[in-house]
């Protein structure tokens, strides 16, 4: 996201911020994917590769030369040496950045915005730390891979600063390339069943998360209030916002209950996270959906 | 009661109330202002708002607070006041007359009231007031009228009024009003109900002839004109005496004794019949109570006429004794001192010297027990004595005679014998007599015996004789069956010379060994004048005076001083106002009561209004009322204003509205030094909820503690007092429990924290403070300690001997007393190996509390018994045994196998 036009010096004010900004991002990230990597095992599987995996015993239908002699030959059955299934895959990443993510409540700590770039950094430690490939879903975007494509990642990432408006951009994916999409999906349903389907047209598959604030999730608002949107919506007042409540609940069940069918349909998973809950639960949950599919 | 009687004092104020709709209507198209949120999720809110309606208005039982707390504020400043008097006749100033004798101190605070309400009224009605004291003022001047005044200067003058300690001067105040004219004047009367001498109908007359009057009295609680007068001295008792106007029924009134401490050591109650004027009642009190009284008081409200003060004339006399043979006069139950001592020393302050040394101070009787005094500086001076007021009593005697057989062959006259004697004495009964012992005679009714009960079984056996003369049945007091004078007395100038004609020991008589004799010598001794009466003509300065509330207070300016011997005669008044008189070591008593007439009550001023001071006309502003109601319902509007708009949780306006109510006073738990039990090791006692013994333990157990640390290791801080149950125990190493005997029994919290304690390694001095040489000091103990115990789990015990870890922790001890020695400690038998078999309980019934306390002296207030330096060492000891044992287990229990090892480690 280069911009030539911008002036050397505000370039590098802007390098400084973001530099100051990536060690904690980092360091987050980092500690989340610390926990998970411990508790699941890769891509441990069967499969083409060069590194071992097991032994077994030879199986009728096995070719003869699989037999790895130097075991068999310690007794009397014929084993066959396996190796691990070793396959680089690319991984598309985005997280919504729209006006709308750069905000919390009183009963969060983080941004909504800051939780997904977390999730998302540590998912790609993860799958970098796998041996995968890891893409920002974004014009001109890199592949990257090993420690070193994790800094550009996340360099990437945070610089840049642009007012998306909630979903993904239109991006040329290979075929069968696996994207994880974070955000808070409150679109219209409409719009984010277009842009799911033209991703599954492609056809590419993956994940969307949800990453919600628990004020958006539960609406704790009391009395005469005047709600103000982040986006350069008309302002709302509304007389007894404790009253709406339930109402406000089963409004956004249906919308998540939408954005989990538009997803089922294209072959999607979905999860909802909420800002207030630990990340490290929803990384392990999205990295086994990965590492299972 | 007029219920309704509502009156505002700026009544165009209400006419705002109109404007109330207005302010209805305008709250009502006002909506309060939204809070403001910025939400992300707003897309999905907006398409919500279809199912809520907005209400524009505000709900109507918050308009409703709103007008009401306007109009609350409108009211207030219209100025409401409740219950307003009734207007005065006439229209020029208003005079208002109040007695502030004596007799206005008992209700003073309503008269005050009253007189404050009558200014309010003139105030309202717009009229100057003139005042008139009735009484003459502290600084002696008599009563005058003030000019006219404005109602805040005559408010402060009013406040500065207090009620004088004399009565009114009715005369004067009728001149101060003789020179009143102002046309239109109508007069209040605040009166005492009391007239005060022969001038009340004049002044009434004076009254009316100024004007309207109303006169505010009656119905107080304190009767009119009650006063109490000053006791009387009778033999055995004090009779306090009061008076009072009659009263058509009959009233009781409680007269208190007081100490100079103003501890009450009698009460008596005074029954005064209807329409009587006086009444009065016996204080019985032993002498020695007697002489500590100070005051006498009528119980309730305080009053100049309410106190009687005491002097010297109530009080002790100091007795000198002095015998002829000062060697033997002290023997016991021999010598004439001994049985004089006995007889005398519950009540009088004996004194004994030299007739120099002893005449040196202020006396009041001196004992001579067969004492013969020779001429020379020792008569003169005891005849300088007597004549002064002195009462010397003497005893007859061997020795006297002698002196009387020299006296009768020389025929000298000894002056200090009330009669002359005849030489020798009379033997009555004896081996070579025909006669018997005598019995007494019946005491002539102007003895000061008389009306003693005279027992069969004294016999007099030998005596001295008075030579008979014709007055000699005038001078005596007490005679035998056979008419012989047995004491006989003589006046000698302001004193009296009293003779006993037998010894005061058993030699001559049974008289010393009976009751009777200790009944005379108390008769004899309130015969007595007190000491240090002053000369006659010696003017005594105004000491202290009491205020008209009874206080005693420095003296006003115009107190003048008293002439010791018209004290009887004097009446009170702003120059001698009642109270003390006199150096600081004789005090003289001017009492109201003294010389005052009998109150009379005053009568009925014709044509007066009469209100009463009681339930009358007490005016209520509501203003400040109505102010506060308004802040309140405001203060209430913004909090549920607040709660609406969703800005206070519903736990905060619930706190807002309980702060909103009166606080009510918040028992305060009982504060115990609690503080941090944890920051320092120190020993714990049980609270018994008997003060005494609860004060002895924690004395005893700081005492220890001191005694600890000044000698081991172990340092320990105060020592606390614990609650089972309630308190963590588990701080403690050692707790001392004292049994009382109406211990109520554990209840289950308090059992369950005990047993964990002892079950966890502590330990409990159970200590029934009464075995061994303390049996029955503290009976009901060992029942309350059984019932106690019942819910505790206490091990098999076994006395404790000194084989014990317990007898060898820190000193080796043999014995475990505390303030009694003897009886048993009972430990845990020494086979549970639980706990390193320190035992959790230890009984035993020394009360150790009471030999270790120390008081803030440093002194111990408990003596030990049977007593000694080493027992309460030892107790001492015992204790630092204790908490080493308690701090240390059996660790030195190892030692006991010391010369075994040192043994094994010898080879």
């Amino acid at each position: 996201m280069a911009d030539a036009l911008i002036h050397p010096w505000v370039f590098a004010r802007r390098a400084e911020a973001l530099g100051a900004r990536l060690p904690p991002l980092m360091v987050a990230a980092e500690r989340v994917a610390a926990t998970v990597a411990e508790g699941v095992h890769g891509r441990r599987r069967v499969g083409l590769g060069d590194s071992f995996w097991q032994f077994r015993p030879f199986l009728p239908g096995d070719e003869a030369r699989r037999i790895d002699w130097r075991k068999s030959a310690k007794s009397d059955r014929a084993f066959v040496r396996e190796t691990e299934w070793e396959v680089a895959q690319t991984v598309f990443l985005w997280a919504d950045a729209s006006a709308s993510m750069r905000w919390h409540s009183h009963a969060a700590a983080v941004e909504k915005r800051e939780r997904a770039e977390i999730l998302l950094l540590a998912l790609a430690l993860l799958l970098l730390r796998g041996g995968e490939r890891v893409v920002l879903m974004r014009p001109g975007a890199r592949a990257l891979s090993g420690r070193v494509g994790l800094e550009q990642l996340a360099g990437e990432l945070l610089e840049g600063d642009d007012e998306g408006v909630g979903l993904p951009p239109r991006v040329n994916l290979p075929r069968h390339a696996r994207v994880v999409l974070f955000g808070d999906f409150l679109a219209p349903l409409t719009e984010i069943q277009s842009e799911i389907g033209r991703l599954a047209s492609v056809p590419v598959s993956g994940h969307a998360v949800q990453i919600l604030d628990p004020a958006e999730a539960l609406l704790p608002y009391a009395g005469r209030v005047r709600f103000e949107g982040l986006e350069r919506e008309a302002p709302l007042l509304i007389p007894r916002v404790d009253v709406l409540r339930e109402a406000y609940a089963e409004k956004l069940a249906a919308q998540q209950d939408g954005l989990r069918a538009i997803c089922g349909a294209a072959g999607f998973g979905f999860a909802v996270h909420r800002t207030d809950h630990v990340p490290e639960a929803a990384l392990l949950a999205l990295y086994a959906a990965l590492a299972t599919r | 009661m007029n219920f309704f009687a509502l009156s505002f004092v700026s009544p165009w104020v209400l006419f705002a109330l109109l404007a109330l709709p207005l302010l209805w209507w305008l709250l009502r198209v006002t909506p309060p202002a939204p809070l403001v949120e910025r939400f992300p999720a707003i897309q999905l809110l907006r398409d919500l708002l279809v199912v809520e309606e907005t209400p524009a208005h505000t709900s109507w039982w918050l308009l409703a607070l709103r007008v009401l707390a306007a109009g609350f504020v409108i009211l207030a400043i219209a100025r409401p006041v409740l219950d307003a008097g009734a207007a005065f006749g006439g229209s020029g100033p208003v005079l208002l007359v109040i007695d502030d004798g004596w007799a206005s101190a008992g209700d003073f605070p309503l008269r005050a009231q009253a007189a404050s309400g009558v200014l309010d009224r003139a105030e309202r009605a717009g009229r100057g007031v003139a005042l008139l004291f009735t009484a003459t003022s502290e600084i002696g001047a008599k009563p005058v009228v003030s000019p006219v005044l404005p109602i805040p200067e005559a408010r402060a003058r009013l406040s500065a009024l207090r009620p004088k300690s004399w009565a009114p001067d009715r005369a004067s105040a009728l001149a101060a009003l003789a020179g009143w004219a102002q046309p239109g004047t109508s007069v209040v009367f605040v009166s005492d109900e009391l007239t005060h001498g022969s001038d009340f109908a004049a002044f009434a007359a004076a009254l009316t002839r100024i004007g309207g009057v109303t006169k505010i009295c009656c119905e107080t609680p304190v009767p009119a004109g009650r006063v109490l007068l000053p006791p009387r001295l009778e033999a055995e008792r004090l009779v306090a005496r009061l008076a009072q106007a009659p009263q058509a029924v009959p009233s009781s009134h409680v007269v208190l004794a007081q100490s100079g401490d103003g501890r009450s050591l009698g009460r008596v109650v005074i029954q005064v019949p209807a329409g009587a004027g006086s009444g009065e009642a016996a204080i019985v009190l032993p002498p020695e109570l007697r002489n500590r009284l100070e005051r006498l008081v009528i119980e309730g409200t305080p009053s100049v006429a309410s106190v009687a003060l005491l002097d010297e004339r109530w009080r002790h006399r100091p007795v000198g004794l002095l015998a002829g043979d000062i060697i033997s006069a002290e023997a016991p139950l021999t010598g004439p001192l001994f049985y004089l001592r006995r007889a005398l020393a519950p009540y009088a302050e004996l004194r004994q010297g030299t007739i120099e040394a002893l005449l040196g101070r202020d006396l009041s009787v001196l004992v001579l027990a067969d004492r013969v005094v020779s001429e020379g500086a020792e008569r003169t001076a005891l005849l300088q004595w007597v004549e002064k007021g002195g009462l010397l009593v003497r005893f007859a005697g061997p020795r006297m005679a002698e002196a009387s057989q020299v006296a009768a062959r020389l025929s000298r006259v000894d002056p200090l014998l009330p009669v002359r004697l005849l030489a020798g004495d009379r033997q009555l009964g004896g081996a070579l007599s025909w006669n018997q012992p005598v019995a007494l005679a019946a005491f002539p009714a102007a003895s000061p015996f008389a009306g003693l009960p005279v027992p069969d079984e004294v016999r007099v056996s030998r005596q001295v004789l008075a030579e008979p003369t014709a007055q000699l049945a005038e001078h005596s007091w007490a005679a035998l069956a056979d008419g012989t004078p047995l004491v006989t007395e003589a006046v000698r100038g302001a004193g009296r010379i009293v003779l006993f004609h037998v010894t005061a020991n058993a030699d001559w008589s049974d008289l010393p060994l009976s009751g009777l004799f200790v009944e005379m010598l108390r008769r004899l001794v309130q015969v007595s004048v007190g000491v240090g009466s002053p000369l006659s003509g010696t003017v005594l300065a105004p000491a202290e005076s009491l205020d008209g509330f009874g206080l005693l207070g420095a003296s006003p300016p115009a107190a003048r001083g008293l002439a010791a011997e018209a004290f009887a005669a004097t009446p009170v008044s702003a120059a001698h106002p009642p109270g003390l008189y006199g150096a600081e070591n004789s005090r003289q008593a001017l009492n109201l009561g003294n010389q005052l007439p009998e109150p009379e009550a005053a009568p009925a001023i014709s044509g007066a209004r009469i209100e009463s001071l009681v339930g009358g006309a007490l005016e209520r502003a509501l203003g400040p009322w109505l102010m506060a109601a308004s802040v309140a319902l405001l203060v209430l509007d913004m909090l549920i204003g607040l709660m609406m708009r969703g800005l206070l949780g519903r736990r905060v306006v619930a706190v807002g509205l309980v702060l909103l109510l009166p606080v009510r006073g918040v028992v305060a738990q009982e504060a115990r030094a609690q503080e941090a039990p944890a920051l320092a090791t120190r020993l714990g006692y049980i609270v018994t909820g008997d003060a005494r013994v609860d004060g002895i333990t924690q004395q005893g157990l700081s005492g220890l503690s001191n005694y600890v640390n000044q000698r081991a290791a172990a340092a320990l801080a105060a020592p606390d007092a614990v609650i089972p149950g309630l308190d963590d125990l588990s701080f403690y190493p050692l707790l001392y429990w004292p049994i009382i005997a109406e211990a109520a029994p554990l209840d289950a919290a308090a059992q369950t924290a005990l047993n964990e304690y002892m079950s966890r390694g502590g330990i409990i001095l159970i200590d029934t403070r009464g075995s061994g040489t303390g049996e029955g000091f503290a009976p009901g103990t060992e029942a309350a300690l059984e019932r106690l115990a019942t819910g505790l789990v206490v091990p098999p015990l076994i006395p404790l001997d000194n084989e014990h870890v317990l007898a060898r922790a820190f000193y080796l001890l043999g014995e475990f007393p505390g303030r009694f020695g003897g009886g048993s400690v009972w430990v845990q038998r020494e086979q549970d190996r639980a706990n390193d078999s320190v035992s959790p309980v230890i009984i035993g019934g020394h009360d150790w509390a009471s030999a270790w306390a120390v008081d803030g002296a440093g002194r111990n207030p408990y003596a030990t018994v049977p007593g000694g330096v080493r027992q309460r060492q030892l107790a001492y000891r015992f204790g630092v045994n204790l908490v080493m044992y308690a701090l240390t287990g059996n660790y030195k229990g190892d030692q006991v196998h010391v010369p075994a090892i040192l043994e094994r480690l010898g080879q």
